[in-house]
């Protein structure tokens, strides 16, 4: 193979535009008169796959680089502020850390597992998924850094949501001479981070399933309120909803004690409402045409 | 190197593409033809592992292009120029690919240079772009990986005649240096001076193969008179084959100068009297299709 001659333009095409008077200065730039051909990439062709790593710190990036992605993170942070903000001001300030923390871990586990459903849908609804999976053609690879960055992005924010509650009930205690209570259980912080870890895991997995941005929104946030509803007015519907209504069976974590039966009945409704989405998901999305 | 072998893609009754095998050899460029809706779209997106095929194989560089280890480094792709996030800026859109094939972050400014995108345009939202730009920041990506094979699906769509022209240096340059390129393309002008070898399709199957020179050969003489029937008779005594073109006039296996001394002869006017060759490609693609030709359909 022959080295390639890299020509040089003979228009700059950042500039011609400007200069002839009948040409609007907004006009946008041209192609070069002359193909200039790339170089070549330095050293052989790479014979080993991509990285799991590498894979997901630019599923990562992606999450964040667009408006939805960093307005989704602006809105928690806002509401977070709003929410800490008011226990601040209220009763003299006087909440235990655990409100502080509810008053920041709330938000978070509510908005943030969007993320995790547009990390999947945009590829379809943007059409990204073009790109995505030409460049990387093993698309379990990419739904699972999918999955792992949307984790880390939870973990973050579970540990930011923590440090900003410790921060203002500690504020409170010094600027407001409240007495201040730290006493927190390990199984409501567990609770906390399972509540936005879960609900990023079950975001991916709507994501998967649907493959589209309204239908996985309106799904993720209806159906569990809807059966929650049910659960509630239907008495035959009592046992299965103790069983399968995550937002009951979470509920002892935050009370602070969890009975071998309780653990069962998280299980049970984690693997109805994660795990089963999130691996039919996978498969679909293994198998769907990308458009 | 694209090998494809007895490929099927049907969706329910609809057969889009529809039992074809050909071959693309590196070194050339070859043209992928067919009207609206018969299959080259299709096809090319079972090649990359877009769409599952329902039968048949498609290999790239000797491989499926699912089993390629990091395949943006073999293998350029251009499906649609616009299927791109539209909140990101170009510039974006490139590092992105970039991260994911490992490479250094100078290369994006590279290419950047080559299809001429400005640094603020690159710094622009892909939503403000016109088609044209959507266009080259395509191929710029396709280009990004310093592929060995690229597969480009209307590539020339949206670009100006300087645009296209540039895109026909490219391609010649990038085969020249031995790489593999298939691109489709409805500008048949634009495939007639840019392709070595041409592959026709229609109704999903692959319905003329070969060389240029090959497939164009045939053209013979176009005719047009003011009595064509007459003419059609006065070639047949004279033992030239001669048929109806799908656009009018005679299609005759002859030589210009033979089939004007046939129709002096007859004091025939003509019309029109040409070399097949000129527009040879258009003549040959109407009338290869013309059997096959429908209105689009989403494939």
């Amino acid at each position: 193979m022959t080295t390639p001659t890299t020509q040089t333009t003979q228009t700059n095409p950042a500039a011609p535009a400007a200069a002839h008077p009948n040409v609007s200065a907004k006009a946008e730039s041209a192609l070069p008169t002359v193909a200039k051909m790339p170089s070549r990439l330095p050293g052989e062709r790479p014979t080993t796959g991509i990285p799991f790593a590498r894979l997901t710190r630019v599923e990562l990036r992606k999450q964040l680089d667009t408006r939805a992605g960093r307005w989704l993170i602006i809105a928690i942070g806002l509401v977070i502020a709003t929410a800490l903000a008011i226990n601040f001001f209220t009763n003299g300030g006087e909440h235990s850390f655990e409100d502080y923390l509810s008053a920041t871990m709330l938000p978070t586990a509510i908005i943030l597992p969007v993320i995790g459903i547009l990390a999947v849908t945009s590829e379809w609804s943007q059409r990204t998924g073009l790109v995505t999976f030409a460049l990387e053609p093993r698309r379990t690879r990419v739904a699972m850094a999918k999955l792992v960055s949307a984790l880390l992005i939870g973990i973050a924010a579970f540990v930011l949501a923590f440090a900003l509650a410790a921060l203002v009930h500690q504020a409170a205690i010094t600027f407001r001479g409240i007495e201040g209570d730290w006493s927190v259980g390990g199984l409501v912080v567990l609770g906390a981070g399972l509540y936005v870890l879960l609900g990023l895991m079950q975001g991916v997995a709507f994501g998967a399933l649907f493959r589209n941005t309204p239908a996985a929104i309106v799904v993720y946030f209806v159906l569990p309120t809807v059966w929650g509803i049910l659960g509630g007015l239907i008495s035959w519907l009592d046992t299965p909803s103790m069983w399968l209504d995550m937002n009951r069976t979470m509920q002892p974590l935050f009370s602070g004690s969890m009975s071998g039966e309780q653990w069962g009945q998280l299980g049970t409704s984690v693997a109805v409402w994660i795990v089963v989405p999130l691996v039919v998901g996978i498969l679909l999305l293994r198998r769907a045409e990308v458009k | 190197m694209i090998t494809v072998e007895r490929l099927t893609k049907r969706y329910g009754p609809f057969t889009a593409v529809d039992d074809i095998s050909f071959e693309v050899k590196p070194g050339l460029v070859t043209g992928f033809l067919g009207p609206n809706g018969a299959g080259k779209t299709t096809a090319m997106r079972v090649m990359v592992g877009l769409t599952p095929a329902t039968s048949g194989t498609a290999t790239v560089l000797g491989q499926p292009y699912v089993a390629l280890p990091n395949p943006g480094r073999h293998v350029g792709v251009l499906l649609d120029a616009s299927a791109q996030h539209a909140g990101r800026t170009g510039r974006e859109v490139l590092a992105l690919g970039a991260a994911l094939m490992g490479i250094d972050k100078s290369r994006v400014t590279e290419m950047l240079d080559v299809v001429g995108l400005t640094d603020k345009e690159a710094g622009r939202k892909v939503r403000n772009y016109s088609l044209g730009m959507r266009q080259r920041l395509g191929i710029a990506h396709a280009l990004l990986g310093d592929p060995e094979v690229m597969i480009l699906d209307e590539p020339a769509n949206g670009l100006d005649p300087a645009g296209i022209r540039w895109m026909r240096d490219l391609l010649r340059g990038f085969a020249s240096e031995g790489g593999t390129v298939l691109l489709s393309s409805h500008l048949l002008n634009e495939i007639e001076r840019v392709a070595d070898e041409l592959i026709v399709i229609g109704n999903g199957a692959i319905v003329a193969h070969g060389t240029k020179d090959e497939l164009l050969a045939g053209a013979g003489t176009i005719v047009r008179s003011t009595d064509d029937d007459a003419l059609m008779g006065a070639l047949a005594e004279g033992s030239f084959v001669s048929r109806r073109t799908a656009t009018g006039g005679l299609q005759v296996e002859a030589e210009p100068l033979e089939v004007g001394r046939v129709a002096a002869a007859r004091g025939i006017v003509l019309t029109e009297l040409r070399g097949g060759d000129t527009r040879g490609l258009e003549e040959m693609f109407l009338e290869l299709t013309s059997g096959s030709a429908r209105e689009e359909v989403a494939a």
